[in-house]
């Protein structure tokens, strides 16, 4: 995968991780791979892995075995957190960004509300394709 | 055992010529350093003197706390350039030099990096264009199994897919435990693999950091903090 070189690669590889763990393609309990094999798949080195590894640990949010190796945690509350905190930095951004530009929060509300109306329909015409 | 280089004051000259004045440098454990600095900065110097080639050096240099040059020639393995080997032979007949050699040569793991890297070794050296001879020549340093392993700009000159290649064979076969020194002038394409850099400038280090707190305090990619070094410099 690419990474942006300005930002230590530890933090990207844990927002990596995170975020296939609250897309739901890491499972609570699930095994990660083998840290060489993270490694190899995400073209760094091995200990920047453990680093991203350790903090995630520390976190709470992987469970090391010793021996048999790093599990994502099975506490959904964990999880539900990591959740939450994407999308409140997320909108937070937006928010931050539009409101910046003097856009009223009911405007905002209202052109959030079109704007998804609009790509649900363009997803439904794709999806008849 | 944890795989370390000491370097203490170490000046080489040749020719009258100072190639390296006054290097001390103190890396360890089984990490992956850039060595980064422009052409002629000595940094093939430095491998030289490491690995116990090049001799006539002042200073002091210790791998895993021994200093004899045939001490440190059998702790490291050093990437060397086929020149050594007539163009008229093949790929396996380097090899099975090598194997004679070196007798911490593991011939399991050279085949397997031969696989991976899909080299065909009844190939000519004569034959070989830059990237496969990069190549054959990271399979044949990383098939020693030392403490050790110095790569001499293992990704000048070569093509985009190969360069991931080799990428890729160091982090998969880079023994744990080991220390490796990676030279280059150009470091974006290997940024994300070190754990520290070292800037070889004005024939001393400059710089000896983490590559992550590089990124963290500045805020820039290792390429662009690597570049303003020299920018500073100009400016004097």
């Amino acid at each position: 995968m690419n990474f942006d070189d300005k930002v230590p690669i530890y933090y990207q590889i844990k927002t990596v991780i995170y975020d296939r763990i609250i897309a739901g393609e890491l499972a609570p309990g699930e095994k990660l791979p083998a840290v060489r094999q993270l490694a190899v798949s995400l073209t760094v080195n091995v200990n920047t892995v453990q680093r991203a590894l350790r903090e995630m640990i520390e976190e709470g949010v992987v469970t090391s075995q010793r021996g048999r190796g790093n599990f994502v945690t099975t506490d959904t509350n964990v999880i539900e957190t990591l959740r939450q905190d994407l999308i409140t930095r997320n909108l937070k951004q937006l928010y931050e960004r539009l409101h910046r530009l003097n856009i009223d929060d009911q405007e905002i509300i209202n052109e959030l509300v079109t704007y998804i109306e609009r790509r649900a329909r363009q997803n439904e015409s794709n999806g008849k394709n | 055992m944890k795989a370390t280089v000491k370097i203490n004051q170490l000046t080489y000259k040749k020719n009258l010529k100072t190639i390296l004045a006054d290097v001390s440098l103190d890396v360890s454990g089984d990490k992956i350093i850039g060595i980064l600095g422009e052409n002629g900065a000595g940094k093939t110097t430095l491998f030289r003197i490491i690995s116990g080639v090049a001799k006539n050096y002042r200073g002091d240099v210790a791998i895993n706390g021994k200093t004899s040059p045939a001490d440190r020639k059998s702790l490291v393995s050093y990437s060397q350039s086929l020149g050594g080997f007539p163009e008229n032979k093949r790929i396996s007949q380097v090899a099975n030099f090598h194997e004679q050699i070196y007798p911490d040569f593991d011939r399991d793991k050279y085949n397997q990096m031969i696989d991976f890297l899909s080299l065909d070794v009844t190939q000519r050296l004569a034959a070989l264009s830059k990237g496969t001879k990069e190549k054959v020549i990271v399979a044949l340093t990383l098939a020693r199994k030392t403490s050790v392993y110095l790569l001499d700009e293992p990704f000048g000159g070569i093509d985009s897919m190969s360069r991931k290649k080799i990428i890729n064979s160091i982090i998969q076969w880079k023994p744990t435990d080991s220390l490796m020194l990676i030279s280059d002038h150009y470091v974006s394409e290997i940024a994300s693999i070190l754990d520290e850099i070292v800037v070889l400038k004005d024939h001393t280090v400059a710089i000896h950091k983490r590559a992550d707190d590089v990124r963290q305090e500045s805020g820039k990619s290792i390429e662009d903090y690597y570049e303003s070094l020299y920018e500073e410099g100009a400016q004097k």
